[in-house]
């Protein structure tokens, strides 16, 4: 395990090559964004200054929802955001739909976008990559660098103290109509569930998926991490706890339910690490 | 050989009505104008046409607008026309061009590549035509899915179309359902957007050939005047009066499918134009098909463009999917269809 996410953070880096991360921007006085975790690094290097507008997924910091809204980052609109004059737009890896990408390209407007990984690797990778193209300062940098790198220093001594057998754990997105929406193998949940030294559940499933109640079950995690949203939706903890699906897991059972904001446990932006780490020491509790 | 017992008028309109054609034409010209000159960015069209806009703003009109617009009045018109045209051939006030399987055949198409696209080798140069290109092959597959199961289960009678039509878009639907769960979040959000419908997407690169099979193929259904008419009466009364019935249903059913496909295939499934339009048509116009048709399309093209303007500017710089706008329009309009059908 120990290896394979060494030889995965070794190799990461070389991917970047492929993208426009390696130069500054022409001007990125104006910012358009669409991603909620490219919002939280552009915060969190303390350029906000540069902000126009933000995509419905950027709700946090509080302050970013202030800014003028471009619509869902994979629905986009080329003449909205265009109407906002900006001179730089910075996306996620998923922004679009890709004809409207194609309408601003044509429009010359400069425009990147931020990879992601679903690594501790890939949250600093992240910072790196919107520095660099906002030209941040190099004492910013380093400031927020070290912050990460806090963040990072707290996981990685969790993870020293980590038992032989890895305790199992499922992040549920959603309910919809009951069943729970979980995370599978190569999604942000399963990258998550890696990071704060805990075995996916679900690893079996690909993408996100809705479960039936019997593969929960089956599945049998120990612990289980939702969203905000979901507990708010089902109306509460206490009516999770009710759900079938959820009270004949050993999660349910033991009542090792964690609750936390969808975008710190999924942005992959700097909360991302955080999460992770307060995670992992509930656990190891 | 051909005995015309009823001759339909065919160089002769009624005053009030050439009136109302010229005020449908005229709205048409006005909506297609406030459509170009409006949106997120500020373009004057008088600096425009004097050569003293910006860069971005000439961009924005001539890649980004424009074809929108434009591609918004063909595909109302084309969905309209359909409408009528089913309606007339199955003599059938609730048809529309949804009930043959088209826009569901589209949606399978398009969603197939949405999710397995990644898993095709596609080359460069065909990438931006695959989804369209998906989305008509299965629009027009559905389509004569339909066709041969009706031929075969009915001798294509008008009750086993309408039947197979459901079953056909129930298969759609599990087709749809099953691509939805084998997709991931990214595709997921992907279709949903796609089902929704938006203008968003046109380009003139995929607009331009979608434009030109609408063109075609309302031009062979405008052709359609007495056949429709004739149908009127009753298949065999057609028949009687010289019509090809079988034919004629053939033709027309593959026609809508064409148009209506070309459409669907680059904006999303738009809803309530094709069933309400046909019904507007007739009550501004009278219900004989030399003006239902022209009309019906006249008025969905204008429709549409005032649709997507809504659907663009009220929530600027964010855009909310076409078919919310034409369903909230049609919905209501539907029922107050129903009420008013039955008071009389």
């Amino acid at each position: 395990m120990r290896y394979k996410l060494t030889a995965l953070l070794l190799f990461m880096p070389c991917q970047l090559f492929a993208n426009s991360c390696q130069q500054p921007a022409v001007d990125p006085s104006r910012v358009a964004v669409a991603g909620g975790s490219v919002t939280e690094m552009i915060y969190f290097l303390g350029e906000e200054h540069r902000l126009i507008a933000v995509d419905r997924t950027s709700n946090y910091p509080q302050e970013a929802r202030l800014l003028p809204q471009v619509g869902y980052v994979r629905a986009l609109s080329a003449e909205g955001m265009l109407s906002l004059e900006p001179t730089l737009i910075m996306g996620e890896d998923d922004m679009g739909p890709p004809e409207v990408i194609a309408q601003l390209e044509r429009t010359g407007v400069e425009m990147v976008r931020i990879p992601e990984s679903f690594t501790p690797q890939g949250v600093i990778d992240k910072l790196r990559c919107v520095a660099k193209v906002l030209a941040v300062d190099s004492h910013q940098i380093a400031i927020a660098e070290a912050k990460l790198a806090a963040s990072l220093q707290q996981l990685e001594a969790i993870s020293f103290s980590k038992p032989k057998v890895l305790p199992t754990a499922a992040v549920i997105l959603v309910f919809s109509e009951g069943s729970p929406v979980a995370a599978g193998a190569n999604t942000a949940g399963d990258g998550l569930i890696k990071m704060a030294g805990m075995r996916n559940a679900l690893s079996a499933i690909d993408g996100w998926k809705p479960l039936s109640a019997e593969s929960l079950i089956e599945a049998d995690p120990e612990y289980l991490i939702l969203t905000d949203r979901a507990v708010a939706a089902a109306g509460g903890l206490d009516k999770v706890y009710e759900n079938p699906a959820i009270r004949l897991t050993t999660a349910g059972r033991k009542k090792q339910l964690l609750q936390m904001d969808g975008m710190a446990l999924l942005g992959f932006g700097p909360r991302t690490l955080d999460a992770a780490a307060t995670i992992s020491t509930l656990v190891r509790k | 050989m051909r005995v015309d017992v009823v001759r339909v008028p065919t160089n002769f309109l009624p005053k009030l009505t050439a009136a109302r054609f010229f005020l449908l034409t005229v709205l048409l010209i006005f909506f297609t104008l406030a459509g170009l000159a409006n949106g997120g960015v500020l373009i004057p069209l008088p600096d425009l046409l004097m050569g003293r806009a910006t860069d971005l703003q000439e961009i924005v009109f001539l890649e980004i607008r424009s074809p929108r617009v434009f591609l918004a009045g063909f595909v109302g018109a084309s969905l309209a026309l359909a409408g009528t045209v089913l309606q007339g051939l199955f003599r059938n006030p609730l048809a529309d061009p949804g009930l043959i399987g088209v826009s569901s055949g589209a949606a399978v198409g398009a969603i197939t590549m949405i999710v397995l696209g990644a898993s095709f080798s596609i080359p460069v140069w065909l990438l931006p035509y695959t989804m369209p290109l998906a989305a008509i092959t299965g629009a027009i597959g559905f389509t004569l899915l339909l066709y041969s199961f009706a031929k075969y289960f009915g001798r294509f009678s008008i009750v086993t179309i309408l039947l197979v039509g459901i079953a056909m878009n129930a298969i759609a639907a599990v087709i749809i359902g099953l691509l939805q769960y084998i997709s991931d979040d990214g595709q997921l959000r992907t279709l949903v957007f796609w089902l929704m419908g938006s203008f968003g997407r046109a380009q003139w690169s995929t607009s331009l050939p979608a434009m030109f099979v609408m063109v075609v193929a309302s031009t062979y259904l405008i052709g359609q005047i007495r056949n429709l008419d004739y149908l009127q009466l009753g298949e065999a009364e057609a028949y009687f009066l010289g019509v090809d019935v079988p034919q004629a249903k053939r033709n027309m059913i593959l026609w809508s499918a064409a148009a209506v496909g070309a459409g669907v295939a680059l904006t999303g499934i738009i809803g309530f134009v094709g069933l309400v339009v046909p019904h507007l048509a007739r009550l501004l116009l009278g219900s004989s098909h030399q003006v239902t048709l022209v009309g019906s399309a006249l008025i969905g093209a204008t429709l549409m463009i005032l649709a997507d303007l809504v659907a663009r500017t009220v929530m600027v710089p964010e855009e909310i999917p076409v078919s919310l706008v034409t369903n909230a329009i049609g919905a209501p309009f539907f029922l107050w269809l129903i009420a008013r059908a039955s008071r009389v």
